[in-house]
């Protein structure tokens, strides 16, 4: 009963419901965009989530982050998160990692994962699980939001990655402005785009990155090449 | 003609797409200036889809992608 509506849609079915059941989602970072991401892949009945977040949280978390409660406060967003997610859907398995990435576990963090989803809010970090995604071939939905403003891409070996972009020469930046609505439309992309990939469905975003604007209320798309010199390709 | 998409915060104030004469422009960098952007609060610069250097050279037909950073989470 719980998923016969989605059951209902072509792309989707008894065989779509299987495959989403089958699946292993690795979600990196459970902050404003993890909060709808985990969100909608639980309640589309994802078989394992695997949280990673080595933060606690904090009042300032919760304009956006709508996983957690003033009571959860200097609690770790994975407990919460997962304490939340499981009683949304008690048929998936929800495994938290209280972890922050680094070189040195991140393959092993990510190896069992169908898809992985990035939604964390560090330049340095996305850079590391970006390596690991094209080294362990998974396919990776990234995206990044700020103010009114947010993007969305995935990648994988065939396709360009952040680092083709350039993103690797980019100075690290502190945490910037963001209104909850922008990381609740852009991590619903990413929940939708992760859903499709594992659906095998065609129109997913690799080779192109997906620009939402939330002051003239716009989407735009723009094609990407990926780089012949791309040192994370290489790896 | 060239094509520039701007994108993120560095609409506010501008066009969201622009079409300039090919002309008057040699490198990616003179865009910037015409544009009034801060060439060091430039993300990504993209030359038909791919990255670019402030340095390379621009011309007929190209489409040119300027963004900020946006990278929080």
């Amino acid at each position: 009963m719980r998923y016969e509506r989605q059951r209902m849609m072509a792309q989707i079915g008894e065989k779509g419901q299987e495959k989403l059941k089958a699946a292993t989602v690795v979600v990196v970072g459970c902050g404003g965009l993890g909060s709808p991401v985990l969100t909608y892949l639980t309640c589309a009945g994802i078989g394992k989530l695997h949280l990673i977040d080595f933060d606690v949280v904090s009042a300032s978390n919760l304009n956006r982050q709508f996983l957690y409660t003033s009571q959860d406060i200097g609690r770790s967003k994975v407990d919460c998160a997962k304490e939340h997610l499981q009683q949304l859907n008690e048929d998936i398995e929800v495994v938290g990692f209280h972890e922050k990435i680094r070189p040195e576990n991140i393959e092993h963090l990510i190896e069992s994962a169908t898809v992985v989803v990035d939604c964390v809010d560090n330049l340095e970090t996305r850079m590391v699980l970006g390596r690991a995604c094209l080294k362990k071939d998974i396919p990776l939905v990234e995206a990044g939001v700020e103010g009114f403003y947010g993007w969305i891409m995935s990648i994988g070996r065939a396709t360009a990655c952040l680092a083709c972009m350039g993103f690797d020469q980019m100075k690290p930046s502190r945490p910037g402005p963001i209104i909850g609505t922008t990381a609740g439309v852009v991590g619903t992309l990413q929940a939708n785009e992760c859903i499709k990939i594992i659906l095998g469905m065609e129109g997913t975003l690799f080779g192109r990155m997906l620009q939402y604007d939330g002051i003239n209320g716009s989407l735009d798309a723009i094609a990407l090449q990926k780089s012949h010199t791309c040192s994370a390709h290489g790896v | 003609m060239i094509e520039v998409r701007l994108f993120a915060t560095f609409r506010e104030g501008r066009e969201k797409i622009l079409f300039l004469d090919a002309n008057t422009f040699q490198k990616a960098g003179d865009v910037l200036d015409y544009l009034d952007i801060p060439h060091e609060e430039v993300a990504i610069y993209l030359i038909n889809g791919r990255h670019a250097k402030f340095t390379d050279s621009i011309g007929e037909g190209d489409v040119l992608a300027i963004f900020p950073p946006v990278g929080g989470g």
